[in-house]
């Protein structure tokens, strides 16, 4: 160990100031969110420099992790707010692969003024989300957004979208959905143009017809790329504060309550400020994640193995 | 089995000028034939075939397989098989369902399959290696897997995009063996593109040579290599390449430096009804020979030899109408002259030399 020191000091050296800043910006924020679950601090118990008041909160054990896992409403309905969020994950992440794939499918053919294309259907990526987010609300407004308006014209009813209903749930999912296609698409069209035109060529005088061709060719080729954007969609949309709040909030609608958005809602709002709480479903929202991405990759690599 | 036709076919590829990529192609295939096209890269070889399999537009003309007009059948209706130069192995498949997907696509059923890719598999020694993925194949393995996967399907003609090229030398020597030792087994027409002129050489039952989309000749081996039809093949075939030169013309024969080459009243009147003052002068260089210092030979300046063993390359330069133009000469690999030597160089057999018009490369009758 000694020996290893003195001979490669100036790697320590080197490497030094990377794991000061992360343990700075992430280690210890990490470390002081798990204590702070096992306290009862918020508003009142925290130190307040401005009124020198010192910090009075104490140590609580699993007290609100029991409390959150015991799925009373009062502490954000815990396992119906998860299932709501797995909804709103699946529903986003099916529909955004789905979507994504077939544009790719659609940019990735000869065609006349195929830049254009691509840089309009990235175009939702380049805006930033609050922008997209207040554009959509407006167009969700039931008395006077352009939706209802189309809606209306056809004779077809004119929903509250954003009211406290299930539809607000599906209002939000489309906004997300239009977010992330671009990335989604981005992302499969570079799979799909990794993959050799001569497998098809070889396919067709196998005799595949283009099902065939797809679901034999395509979707295997994009197998890598799918995983990984499949795994980083699903970790995104679990987590997707921003599209909920800024589409459905300031004001907190339960039928679009997620995870994140409940921590935000017990952290800022409320005259509580319940911190304790906050911090508890943001480390139950990371164990959930570490679990399925734990989960996910072991099936990916024994599907490997099989396939 | 089945015969194959190209009757006048050509591709157009768009562009200002429009590019003829395959010309006019003219060519009829024998039922069991090994036909190889060969031409230099940009000769429209390889589009040749990708009409043929269907994954070109035949622009004008048309194609026939087993006296069946198949220009406007798609590929999987045209029941050909064929191996790409990259081999385009399914890389998620095994060995076994690389070979097996066309029966599959086709409804076959899975005992029948299993058979078949059995067989193949056995015939090309790749049992061992059904249950592999093509990534954990070497180079040669993965061209045999491509070779089963066009057996299996037993189809009317085999289409092969040069699928040797991707092999080492020693290995690709083997290989060209065996593939052609297979089709001979199958008796299945075979149509194999290659810009190699030694593998067009020893696997084609006919050899089309081909350049800049038009068909030069279309022969067996021996033929092009005795009667060339025009310069272009002269050069082409053979290794190393025939010695042509433009050469002055007199009343007996061809005049290099020194050395008159002397030709048959019939050349020499067929030059003069044509007007030639000159003629393109073809002889390979096994048809010349080291001349003794007493005999009419032309002065040739070694400038390298390459020792082969049991024969010797020599090139050197000879002048003709004072400039220096380059020759090879075939010589015995145990006595060969020196780099810098002066040495004499005549004509073995002048019935073995060819006569091209000077400009449009034709062939002269000698």
């Amino acid at each position: 160990m000694r020996r290893s020191i003195e001979r490669h000091w100036y790697a320590y050296a080197m490497v030094a100031p990377v794991v000061v800043v992360l343990a700075v910006l992430v280690l210890y924020p990490l470390a002081q969110g798990v204590w702070f679950t096992l306290t009862d601090i918020n508003e009142s118990t925290i130190a307040n420099p401005v009124l020198d008041r010192p910090a009075t909160y104490s140590f609580v054990g699993l007290r609100n992790y029991l409390n959150v896992l015991s799925g009373d409403p009062s502490f954000g309905s815990f396992w119906s707010t998860l299932l709501r969020t797995i909804i709103w994950t699946g529903s986003c992440v099916v529909l955004t692969y789905g979507v994504g794939l077939g544009l790719a499918l659609l940019l990735n053919r000869p065609m006349r003024a195929r830049a254009l294309y691509r840089v309009l259907l990235i175009l939702p990526w380049a805006v930033p989300v609050f922008i997209s987010a207040f554009a959509w609300k407006f167009m969700f407004n039931s008395q006077f957004g352009v939706i209802n308006q189309v809606l209306g014209a056809f004779g077809l009813g004119q929903p509250v979208w954003l009211g406290q209903t299930d539809l607000a749930l599906v209002a939000v999912v489309i906004v997300n959905v239009w977010v992330g296609v671009p990335f989604m698409m981005l992302a499969l069209l570079g799979g799909l143009q990794s993959i050799p035109a001569d497998l098809y060529e070889a396919a067709e005088v196998d005799g595949a017809t283009p099902w065939q061709r797809f679901r034999d060719i395509t979707l295997p080729g994009l197998r890598s790329v799918s995983s990984t954007v499949v795994l980083l969609g699903i970790i995104w949309t679990f987590n997707m504060f921003p599209v909920i709040y800024l589409v459905t909030g300031p004001a907190a609608n339960p039928n679009t309550r997620i995870l994140v958005t409940y921590a935000f809602e017990r952290f800022f709002s409320g005259a509580s400020r319940d911190y304790a709480v906050a911090s508890t479903y943001g480390v139950l929202i990371l164990s959930v994640l570490l679990v399925f991405a734990a989960f996910y990759r072991r099936a990916l690599r024994r599907q490997e193995a099989f396939a | 089995m089945a015969e194959v036709a190209y009757v006048s076919a050509s591709r157009v590829f768009a562009g200002n000028p429009p590019v003829r990529a395959v010309d006019q192609l003219e060519l009829d295939v024998a039922d069991g034939e090994f036909l190889v096209l060969v031409g230099p890269s940009g000769s429209g070889k390889s589009t040749a075939l990708r009409m043929l399999a269907g994954l070109e537009d035949v622009d004008e003309g048309a194609i026939k397989i087993g006296g069946k007009d198949v220009t406007n059948v798609p590929p999987k209706g045209r029941d050909i098989a064929m191996v790409f130069q990259s081999y385009a192995l399914y890389p998620h498949m095994t060995v076994a369902e690389n070979m097996g997907f066309a029966l599959k696509l086709r409804g076959t059923s899975k005992q029948e399959i299993k058979d078949k890719v059995a067989e193949a598999a056995k015939m090309l020694d790749l049992t061992k290696y059904l249950d592999r993925k093509p990534k954990a194949l070497s180079g040669g393995q993965r061209q045999r897997v491509a070779m089963g996967r066009a057996i299996v399907r037993e189809p009317s003609v085999f289409l092969m995009d040069e699928p040797l090229s991707n092999l080492d030398a020693k290995l690709r020597v083997e290989t060209r063996a065996n593939i052609a030792a297979l089709q001979q087994r199958l008796g299945t027409t075979t149509i194999y593109v290659t810009h190699d002129q030694v593998e067009a050489m020893t696997m084609g039952d006919r050899v089309a040579v081909l350049k800049d989309g038009l068909l030069q000749q279309c022969a067996s081996p021996r033929e092009l290599y005795d009667r060339p039809a025009n310069a272009f093949v002269a050069g082409f075939i053979g290794s190393p390449a025939m010695n042509l030169k433009t050469v002055p013309l007199t009343a007996e024969g061809a005049l290099l430096d020194g050395l008159t080459v002397p030709l048959t009243r019939s050349a020499l009147d067929k030059a003069s009804t044509e007007g030639l003052k000159e003629v393109t002068f073809g002889v390979r260089p096994e048809t010349l020979r080291l001349a003794g210092a007493d005999e009419e030979g032309m002065e040739l300046t070694v400038e390298l030899v390459e020792e082969l063993g049991a024969d010797a390359y020599v090139y050197g330069s000879v002048r003709i109408g004072g400039v220096p133009e380059r020759f090879i000469v075939r010589v015995d690999g145990r006595t060969p002259p020196a780099f810098g030597q002066n040495v004499k160089v005549a004509v073995r057999d002048t019935s073995e030399v060819h006569l091209f018009h000077p400009e449009s490369g034709a062939r002269l009758e000698v």
